[in-house]
């Protein structure tokens, strides 16, 4: 095997070593996902999660410190562990009728941008089209991005905290039943 | 009076209902006009616009209103249409203002309506505007407990009489307490059915074992939250009422317990005990003994497109709904509490809700089938508890005599067509005001 297909360690900078890292667990997470195994993909978050999904509100670009809502506001989603867990199971009872029959989902991410925090965490955005399509002929792209906290858990990442963003003000679809 | 029934669309002896309603536009636009364009259509609530100069983007129908606050602290609900050419004044969701300019061509509106500034008005217009004329569109607003409605009907009776006998069940939730209630929201989406089947479902507890059963099991599961069953719901001491178009459910059981909502869990079930107990002596004050121990406001619709609360079924066209989520809390309630019923609130309800996401299909698929002209000819069946509905010696309304029933559903068509056959409100008939509304609570609060 040449030596020049395998990436020189030493000629990495550590963000870029970090980069390499996380790109492989967020594509393995998509396809997770868009192969509806859940329960594997449940296992990608700590047990200590916030999934949260604020909502985008139209304001002035001078205030624009005011378009997403905080926490503590009404959210579309914030979810700890159990509620996620709930989800899951809910799909194995054979009448989670948003999602039975299932949608089909093709989960794009990328763009990632990933920075070390003190405490050994990380952080890291992606961006996101999500193609759902669902019984005949509906259909929604869901655009956005994810902003992660990532703790390395028995030498693996975990999700300890996402926000996702949609690109949307009026949702568009008729109801947000996929996982993003 | 005029007798000719125009939409005769519901037998309130079989039950049987023309599907035609949910889907032909010429139905849909006289609606725009004759409900949306007459009734008392709920638009916001007081915390959402809790300063002076704070403004919140609502909609009466189709139509985009600005809730204003103005700097003496009046509201206005304010058709979002620059007098000018239409174009809108307000493009932002919510904020704080003290005029709004047109960003077409600059006329300036103050927070009240009132025209204040137009480019040019010496100079292009020769000083001969007529400023007063060209205020933005005006409703007219009252306000329920913090809940602010408006209609653009000159001849509307008032909100009190509007409301009528429903207000002593609604304030077993929107006026218990002194300190009112604040709300957060929405989240808003748009579901491809008629705005009329969303508002129907309100009154339908009979689906919920069926739609909502994937979600209620996890919940007993993870939360040792109660069971759901068919059984159980026939069993349901609960009943239907209405009033004036208002559907309401409600619970008629002696035990004291507190109001079961989204957001109880084995964990949580003490932090609502706890406030129900302290609350109690309070709302009792507040709506008598009766209202405050024995009657609980469960699912309900407030005419025409208010559902579960202050949460807006907004029509956009006669095969689409955008919807609005919002969550109210009860300001002075512990935060702890608040925290849980906010999250339970968006967990089950909202675009995202798991109950919520079930309906949808449902619904969507009852509008569709309207569109065909063959499946058309062979209506909806309505007709569940035909004839065990009437006054009842406790409680004010039509009442059912079982909690699963279509009773709601039928007296809600036959108030459509009301509203679509009259002329003008002096046709559209208000039952009197009849209940006994102990304790101190008023439609202001
Ligand atoms: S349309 Fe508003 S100023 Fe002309
Ligand atoms: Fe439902």
């Amino acid at each position: 095997m040449n030596a020049n297909d395998k990436p020189d360690a030493a000629t990495l900078t550590p963000r870029q070593a970090l980069w390499l890292d996380l790109m492989p667990f967020y594509i393995r997470e998509a396809w997770l996902l868009d192969e509806r195994k859940f329960r594997a993909w449940l296992d990608l978050f700590t047990d200590d999660v916030l999934y949260f999904m604020p909502r985008r509100k139209n304001v002035p670009r001078r205030e624009a410190q005011r378009e997403l809502t905080p926490l503590g506001d009404l959210a579309i989603l914030e979810e700890d562990k159990r509620y996620l867990a709930m989800r899951v199971d809910r799909l194995d009872t054979g009448m989670a009728w948003a999602e039975d029959p299932p949608s089909r989902t093709r989960h794009l991410i990328g763009n990632l941008e990933a920075e070390p925090l003190d405490n050994g965490e990380v952080r890291a955005r992606t961006a996101f089209l999500v193609y759902r399509s669902h019984l005949e002929t509906d259909h929604q792209l869901l655009s956005g991005y994810r902003e992660d906290v990532l703790r390395r858990v028995d030498g693996g990442w975990k999700v300890a905290r996402r926000t996702i963003v949609l690109d949307a003000n009026v949702l568009l679809d008729k109801n947000l039943s996929v996982f993003l | 009076m005029g007798t000719t029934r125009k939409h005769a669309v519901i037998d309130p002896a079989t039950g049987k209902i023309d599907r035609g309603i949910f889907s032909d536009r010429a139905i849909y636009d006289e609606e725009m006009e004759k409900i949306f364009g007459r009734a008392w259509l709920m638009i916001g609530h007081e915390s959402l616009v809790p300063g002076p100069d704070d403004y919140f983007h609502t909609y009466m129908g189709e139509d985009p209103v600005i809730l204003t606050r103005d700097g003496q602290g009046r509201l206005h609900a304010l058709l979002n249409m620059c007098r000018h050419r239409g174009n809108r004044v307000v493009r932002c969701d919510d904020g704080n203002a003290k005029r709004f300019m047109c960003a077409y061509h600059g006329w300036t509106y103050r927070n009240d309506g009132s025209l204040e500034h137009v480019p040019g008005k010496s100079e292009a217009y020769y000083d001969a505007l007529d400023f007063a004329s060209l205020g933005l569109i005006e409703a007219h607003v009252e306000t329920y407990a913090g809940l602010i409605f408006a209609t653009w009907a000159k001849d509307a009776p008032g909100l009190e009489a509007y409301l009528g006998d429903a207000r002593w069940y609604l304030d077993t939730v929107f006026n218990r307490r002194d300190g009112g209630m604040q709300a957060l929201g929405p989240t808003k989406w748009l579901e491809p059915a008629n705005w009329k089947t969303m508002v129907d479902n309100c009154s339908d507890n009979y689906h919920v074992p069926t739609s909502h059963l994937s979600s209620a099991a996890v919940q007993s599961r993870f939360l040792g939250r109660p069971r759901l069953s068919h059984d159980d719901q026939f069993r349901s001491p609960n009943k239907h009422v209405f009033v004036n178009g208002h559907a309401i459910t409600f619970r008629d059981a002696d035990d004291n317990q507190p109001r079961y909502m989204h957001g109880v869990s084995t964990e949580t079930m003490r932090l609502f005990e706890d406030y129900h107990r302290a609350t109690t002596p309070e709302v009792e004050r507040r709506l008598g003994t009766l209202r405050a121990r024995r009657v609980q406001l469960g699912n309900h619709s407030i005419f025409p497109n208010g559902i579960l609360g202050f949460r807006l079924a907004l029509p956009r066209g006669p095969l689409k709904t955008e919807f609005w989520h919002f969550v109210l809390l009860e300001r002075d309630a512990p935060e702890e509490l608040k925290r849980v019923i906010r999250i339970g609130s968006q967990a089950n309800n909202g675009a995202a809700g798991m109950f919520e996401q079930d309906d949808v299909d449902n619904w969507r698929q009852v509008t569709e089938a309207s569109t065909s002209r063959f499946a058309r000819r062979h209506k909806q069946d309505l007709s569940m508890g035909v004839g065990h509905a009437g006054p009842h010696p406790d409680y004010p309304g039509l009442v059912s005599e079982r909690y699963i029933s279509e009773n709601n559903q039928r007296l809600f068509y036959m108030r459509w067509e009301q509203f679509m056959n009259a002329d003008s409100w002096a046709g559209i008939p208000l039952d009197p005001i009849r209940a006994r509304f102990d304790g101190t609570a008023t439609m202001r609060g």
